[in-house]
Formats: C-alpha cells, sequence, structure tokens
C-alpha cells in the first residue's frame, strides 16, 4: 500500500510559491526513507511561523506547530525526551535568522541530531514583504523603502564556524536534489542544516537569477569532509545580487562528531521508561537530621 | 541564657562572601536539630562572589518556629565589618579583632597548626558551639561532613572557648531540616520527574545544582529562558515529565510559550523564584511582587494553576501537585516562591510532607484512531505520545481542529474556546479536593496572606489575641467560595504581603468583591520578622 501523506487543509500558498517544491520533496523523502525501513509515525515533523510553516497542515506526520524562531529548541526538547523520533524541522529564513539565531547557533554547536530545513525566500512573505537578515542590500521592502542599509548574512557560513556537522543547500525547484538532500540529512547523525533557495513568487523572486548561477556541489571534485573547502564553497555567493556570484547547490561539509543526545546518554524515550519514583518517605529521608 | 528552652533565641554569623558563613549556619542548625530544637536559618546576602557582607539569622527553640528574629544577642563574626553592623551582647571573632564583650580565639595559632584560614567559620564555630553548650560529640559528627581537617578546626575553636549557655537535650525525633529550593527538588523527584532545564537565575538556581547532580532526572541548561521553555514542552509534548526553573526576568522572557502552553494543551510545570524587581532589581533579596504577573503572563485567554508553597513541607507536596494538575488536565502549573522560601532552611515534620497526589502518568495508546485534541464533555482531551502509536499526535500555536489541524472557522474557533474553558472548570474542581487553603488560629480578625509570608505570621499569632490567619494557597484556581465563607464574619482583614502594593488585596476584589484597605507591606527587599507584624498590627 502506498503511503499517504495527505490532509485535508486546503493548501493556502502562493500559486508557483517556491514551498510547493520542499513539501514535494518532504512527501518523496520520508516515503522513500519508510520503504528503506523507517517508521511513518516516528517522523515529528516541527514549524516555526511564516508561510514556510503551514507545512505542518498539508502533510501527514506527527507535528509540532511551535513559534516564531523556536523550532529548534522545541526539537532538542522532544530528542531529548525521545531519541527514537526523528525530527524534521522546518522553519524560515525570518525565523531563523532573525527571531531565533541563537538557537541556530547553539543546536549546531550541540550536534544535535535533527534535520533542519530553511526555506530561505529572503524576505518576510506572511506579513506582507520586509526584508529579513539574508536580504540583498538595498532591497527596497515596505518596512525598507529607502533600500535595506545592511549586508545580508551568509547563513551556510555561519553553520559551518558554528560547528553544524553536515551544511547543505537545495533549491526548491530542484525537487529530485532536494529529496536526496532530505534523506542524506535524516540518515545523518547530527545536526544536518539544509539552506533552501526558494524564491518567493510574490514578494522577492530571483528565480532568474538564480538559475542562471546554479551549479551542483556533486558535479564538482568538491570534498565536503574539508572544512576550508567547505568555507571556501560558501563564500561563493553570499546572498547578494552580485552578477559575477557562483551558487553552489548540494553538500559543503560533512563530518562526524558525538551529539548532545548521546552526550546526555539518551536511548530510552522517557515514556517508556516506566520508572517509578521512591515513596515520599524515602525521597524525603536524606534532610532528616533525627 | 537560655536555661529555659522554650525561649525563642537566636545567634547570628556575619562575613565575607567566600568565608563560608552559610555553612556555618547550616551546621549550626543541624547541631540543634539533632539536640531535638526547631531551628530556622535565614539567610542575607548581596548580589557578589567575593567580599561584601553576608550573614545568616539561625533562630532556635523548644517551640515549633518559622521565621527569624531582628538583632541577635550573639555574634559570630568572621570579618571586622561583621562587628561593626550588628551590634550585640556578645561577639566571638578571630585573631583579627578583639572585641568588647565577648570571646576571642587565636586563629593566628591554628594556622601553625597546619589548620587553613579557610577554616576560620569553623573554627569559630566551634567556639560558638562550646558557648551555647552543645556536646562537643554532637558538633563533630556534623562537622564530619566537611572531612577530617575541619572536624580539627572544630575542636580547635570548642577548646578554646568558655562556658556560657546550656543547650539542653529534647527526646524529640523525626525533624528535617530543608530549605524550599531543596523540598521542590525533591518533591519534583518524588513525582518522577524526567527533565529539568534551566538557565541560571537566583533565586532559583539552587534547583538547578541540586538535580544535576540526580542520575534519575536528565537537567539540561540550555541558551536562555526562551530555549528553556520551548525545549520543555517539545520534551512534554513527546512523552517527559519537564520542569522549567527560572526567576522573574527569565520568566518574563518564557511568557510567549506560556501562551503557546495554552493553545496547544502541552504539559508544563514552571517554578518561579521571585526576588525584588522591577528589572534586575535587588537579585539576591526576596520579594512577592510577580504574583499577579504569573496569573496573568502570557497573552490570550487560557487556563492555568498557580500554588504558593509558605514552607518547604508545602512546597514539597505542592510540587507534585502542580505535576499532577498540569499532566492530569494539560495545564501550566506554576510554583509560585521565592528568594526567603527558596534559601531558608526550616525544620519540618515528616507528616506535613504527606503528599495528596500520587504520581501517575497520563498518557493513552488508542487503537482505532487518535484526535490530539478531542472536545470532551470535561474539556480535557486524552493525550498521546507521537511515536507510541500508529496515528498522528499534534501539538500547534494556531486554534485548530479535533485533529490538530489549523482553522479560522468561527464555529470551530468558538468550539476549541469553549472546550479550554471546559477544563477551566474541571481543574478548579479537582483543586477544591486537595487544599486551596488554610486557616490557623481563632478569631474574629482576619490576617490574609500567601506564600512565604507565612512563617513569620504563624509566629507572630502566637503573642496575640483574636487573631486568625487565613493563608491561600492555590491563587489559580482561587478558592473563591472557601475564602467568602471564611472572611463572611471577620471584623478586621489585613494584608501582609512582601509588596509595596499588596497584590493579595486586589485579587480578592477582583475574585469574590471584598475590598480591604488595611495592609501591612514591606518593600525593601527583606523579609517579615514575627516582631515587625505585631509592631505594625498594632
Amino acid at each position: 500500500m502506498k503511503l499517504s501523506l495527505e490532509t485535508k487543509a486546503e493548501n493556502t500558498w502562493c500559486l508557483g510559491c517556491g514551498d510547493f517544491g520542499i513539501l514535494t520533496a518532504l512527501k518523496e523523502a520520508v516515503t522513500q526513507l519508510v520503504e528503506e525501513g523507517y517508521k511513518k509515525e516516528e517522523f515529528v515533523l516541527v514549524s516555526g511561523i511564516g508561510c514556510h510553516g503551514k507545512i505542518y497542515d498539508y502533510v501527514d506526520l506527527n507535528g509540532f506547530y511551535s513559534i516564531h524562531g523556536r523550532v529548534l529548541p522545541t526539537a532538542l526538547g522532544i530528542r531529548m525526551a525521545n531519541p527514537d523520533l526523528k525530527v524534521l524541522g522546518f522553519a524560515g529564513d525570518g525565523d531563523t535568522y532573525a527571531e531565533g539565531i541563537s538557537h541556530f547557533i547553539h543546536a549546531a554547536r550541540y550536534n544535535l541530531d535533527v534535520t533542519f530545513v530553511v526555506h530561505n525566500n529572503q524576505v518576510f512573505a506572511l506579513t506582507t514583504g520586509q526584508a529579513t537578515p539574508t536580504t540583498q542590500k538595498g532591497f527596497k521592502g515596505k518596512s525598507t523603502p529607502e533600500g535595506k542599509w545592511d549586508e545580508p548574512l551568509n547563513p551556510i557560513l555561519l553553520a559551518l564556524s558554528a560547528g553544524a556537522t553536515f551544511v547543505a543547500r537545495g533549491y526548491a525547484y530542484d525537487v529530485k536534489h532536494l529529496t536526496w538532500l532530505m534523506k542524506e540529512g535524516v540518515k545523518h547523525k547530527g545536526f544536518a542544516f539544509i539552506d533552501v533557495i526558494q524564491p518567493c513568487v510574490t514578494f522577492h523572486n530571483i528565480t532568474p537569477y538564480v538559475r542562471e548561477r546554479i551549479y551542483k556541489l556533486e558535479d564538482t571534485d568538491h570534498d565536503p569532509s574539508n572544512l576550508e573547502a567547505a568555507m571556501e564553497k560558501a563564500r561563493e555567493w553570499n546572498y547578494d545580487m552580485d552578477p559575477n556570484a557562483k551558487i553552489p547547490i548540494g553538500i559543503f561539509y560533512r563530518a562526524k562528531k558525538e551529539t548532545i543526545e548521546e552526550g546526555f546518554g539518551r536511548k530510552v524515550p522517557f515514556y517508556r521508561m516506566e520508572k517509578l519514583p521512591k515513596p515520599w518517605e524515602e525521597v524525603i529521608e536524606e534532610k532528616r537530621i533525627v | 541564657m537560655f536555661s529555659s528552652p522554650s525561649v525563642r533565641r537566636s545567634v547570628l554569623i556575619g562575613g565575607q562572601a567566600g568565608q563560608g558563613v552559610a555553612k556555618a549556619a547550616e551546621l549550626l542548625g543541624k547541631m540543634f536539630v539533632r539536640l531535638g530544637y526547631y531551628v530556622f536559618n535565614y539567610r542575607d546576602y548581596p548580589s557578589l562572589i567575593r567580599g561584601g557582607h553576608n550573614f545568616n539569622v539561625i533562630t532556635f527553640s523548644d517551640e515549633r518556629i518559622f521565621s527569624h528574629d531582628e538583632d541577635p544577642p550573639i555574634v559570630v563574626a568572621l570579618d571586622k565589618r561583621t562587628v561593626d553592623t550588628h551590634k550585640a551582647e556578645f561577639y566571638i571573632t578571630g585573631s583579627f579583632y578583639t572585641p568588647d564583650r565577648g570571646i576571642q580565639i587565636n586563629t593566628n595559632e591554628a594556622l601553625k597548626q597546619g589548620i587553613p584560614p579557610v577554616s576560620q567559620n569553623v573554627i569559630l564555630l566551634g567556639a560558638l558551639a562550646k558557648y551555647l553548650g552543645i556536646p562537643k560529640s554532637i558538633g563533630k559528627e556534623v562537622v564530619g561532613e566537611l572531612g577530617p581537617l575541619n572536624v580539627k578546626a572544630f575542636e580547635f575553636g570548642y577548646d578554646r572557648s568558655v562556658d556560657g549557655e546550656r543547650a539542653g537535650r529534647i527526646p524529640r525525633k523525626g525533624l528535617y531540616f530543608l530549605t524550599g529550593n531543596e523540598a521542590i527538588a525533591l518533591g519534583a523527584l518524588a513525582w518522577g520527574i524526567d527533565m529539568y532545564i534551566a538557565y541560571p537565575m537566583t533565586p532559583s538556581t539552587p534547583v538547578l545544582h541540586f538535580l544535576a547532580k540526580r542520575k534519575e532526572v536528565v537537567t539540561l541548561q540550555l541558551e536562555n529562558e526562551i530555549a528553556v521553555v520551548n525545549a520543555a514542552l517539545g520534551a512534554s509534548y513527546a512523552g517527559a515529565n519537564v520542569m522549567v526553573g527560572t526567576s522573574g526576568g527569565g520568566f518574563a522572557l518564557m511568557n510567549e510559550a506560556l501562551s503557546l502552553q495554552g493553545m496547544s494543551e502541552v504539559p508544563l510545570v514552571v517554578y518561579l523564584a521571585q526576588r525584588m524587581g522591577p528589572s534586575t532589581g535587588v537579585p539576591t533579596y526576596t520579594s512577592q511582587g510577580d504574583m499577579l504577573y504569573a496569573l496573568h503572563a502570557g497573552h490570550g485567554e487560557f487556563p492555568r494553576v498557580v500554588v504558593a508553597p509558605g514552607d518547604p513541607a508545602e512546597a514539597f507536596r505542592m510540587t507534585m501537585e502542580a505535576f499532577y494538575l498540569a499532566y492530569r488536565y494539560r495545564v501550566l502549573s506554576i510554583i509560585l516562591g521565592d528568594k526567603h522560601l527558596g534559601e531558608s532552611h526550616y525544620t519540618m515534620l515528616k507528616e506535613e510532607f504527606r503528599p495528596l497526589v500520587r504520581p501517575e502518568r497520563f498518557y493513552v495508546f488508542p487503537k482505532d484512531g487518535y484526535k490530539s485534541y478531542e472536545d470532551t464533555p470535561d474539556g480535557v482531551s486524552p493525550m498521546a505520545v507521537p511515536g507510541s502509536i500508529p496515528f498522528t499526535v499534534r501539538a500547534t500555536s494556531y486554534e485548530h481542529d479535533e485533529y490538530g489541524i489549523t482553522t479560522e472557522e468561527a464555529h470551530e474557533i468558538e468550539k476549541m474556546v469553549e472546550k479550554r474553558l471546559r477544563k477551566a472548570e474541571t481543574v478548579e474542581q479537582a483543586v477544591s479536593s486537595l487544599k486551596p487553603l488554610d486557616v490557623y488560629g481563632e478569631g474574629e480578625k482576619v490576617i490574609l496572606s500567601w506564600g512565604s509570608t507565612k512563617g513569620a505570621i504563624l509566629d507572630a499569632l502566637k503573642g496575640l489575641k483574636d487573631w486568625k490567619f487565613v493563608k491561600i494557597n492555590y491563587l489559580k484556581p482561587f478558592p473563591r467560595r472557601e475564602v467568602m465563607n471564611v472572611l463572611e464574619d471577620a471584623k478586621r482583614i489585613v494584608i501582609v504581603e512582601n509588596t509595596s502594593t499588596g497584590q493579595i488585596g486586589k485579587l480578592l476584589a477582583m475574585e469574590t468583591g471584598i475590598i480591604t484597605e488595611d495592609k501591612i507591606l514591606r518593600y525593601d527587599a527583606r523579609p517579615f520578622t514575627p516582631e515587625y507584624i505585631r509592631r505594625r498590627l498594632v
């Protein structure tokens, strides 16, 4: 029987939105992983708030529709409580690089074993078009009518320097490649970060710019175990509109490192431990003086 | 001086931070409890690591006591500033200063015997123990927890001291000596807590330290309080019994997620240890100023529980109740403590700890379908753990249908709001069978209070005629009917609170319509003492 991941929720993304590509890749990745032996009920999707967050409604998986910027701490709690669960985090660029950037750095540092997908459309779309930290300098949005004055953040570089052990970039309109990245992310033990270029058809459509410059790291001799080489590749595009930039997608870096779950010796889900606390008389005994 | 042991007596131990004032006081407390006395140990310290002026007041009596005294007659000074700051009848000092009244121990000589300067606190504790008539053997046993070198230091002081008073032995068993923070941590353990998550913040930090040492709980310190509370909700959703701990500023950072708790109905227990605000305020001193805030923190309308323990035994019991209510009814439980309760040592009796709830897990494992937000008559949707059943388990910050799918339909919204309202009523009923309020003493005049003021009020009550004390244990759900009944015939209702505005009076008016302007308030960041209350009550 083919796995069904459909829900009855009405899809309200704009026609042509890159989010459809990410949703399709997610469903395809989970379907393939289940065929390979993963259990559907062991996947948990965590989303933030923004256009991307609606993905929670559109796929029939366990899910936590959390609040803006807090996908990663929510995911951390889930993993620590039940390390059997495969957590897929979905967040926006506003979510991750503005509201929740501290969590992003720390999750990478902890090597939290989740797959974290950022729908990076370089704009706040659900609030109708303001600049985010990854928007290019000079962008004229409703809150920056004279043009955004600051340079964009390069999240690939940030993730590499924060200690992420799987750093990748995908493209929302290359579903097959993105499906592969998500599967690799799930199979990776540790923090698997995938920044997805997801042009916003309404407020930040850079599809032509991207299409002319994109190429796959897998088609080159890039060595993903080489951190310096990964940093070099990350610098090829700084999320600006540089006409001379090249935009690599694929896996920049992959490494092995202890995860926070392993660090705390988490193996058995708490709900299954059936641990019985000591009777209350015994618990207070240590404070009895006479 | 205390030949009659029923006389309430106090000693002050003072010095710089880092000199071991708190440890010496705790050990003295334990010695008196060993002798069968009731002891209260108050800790007063500024926000610094070295230097400054710290002191503890250790009060002991043959009768039950729950508070300390102002200006104790005996002062153990570990530095000169302590002598200058605290007027006393008798001082015990080291080589650094010769007091007019009292005794000086030659601590320089101790150095030559290999006792390090850091043990000055234990040397002077030894001198004090001898002066108070504490048997040497008991002192040595108690000090033994610090190792043999400190036992030697204790004897050094003891042998060079003088006889002063005679602490008698009182044949009494079953005495427990602990702080409110320790009691909250133990209560969580007695419930079977799986995870404690926190960011360090005085005065909640001792709970973090206490639980970090325990193998039976995973204790996590994360990058900030926002991460802490969201991780707690994630863990709770995934089947862990979790508590977070913080103080006012950290609690403020958690607010958005408290509201997420309300919508997602993922169980959450929060320990809020109040300190003097606003803002950074007076970080190591006490206050009850966050009460109305704790009752209303978080945007939107949703049910919650706020318990206010007044001593460690209550803190132990009510922590278990907070877990029970949070996990049984999928609500937010806040344990509202403060620095005074959290960091003072109290002497408690075993029966006072007896819990009113039994540890239990409330998860369901349905075989034929599951709705995360099932619309039930009592408003409580059974909770399943994701991964434990072949059905989808959802938690969401958006308004949702019974399956947890986002909705903006008017009738669906109304249905879910009403489900949460019914749940609030269900929780209110559950709380009425716990102990939502306590009444102490008899009289036509009433002292109304809550939380850590309990100790000073109970001790003040002994010297008062025609007064009773009504203590609110559950600030939410508020025991409206019970409070109205007990206040019905009151000739006077006086509020006692560590705030500048008398928040319990506002809550009383809001919940019952009863208005009182009679208030004894203290807002110098210090806790009440019985004398303070008696003085102001006249």
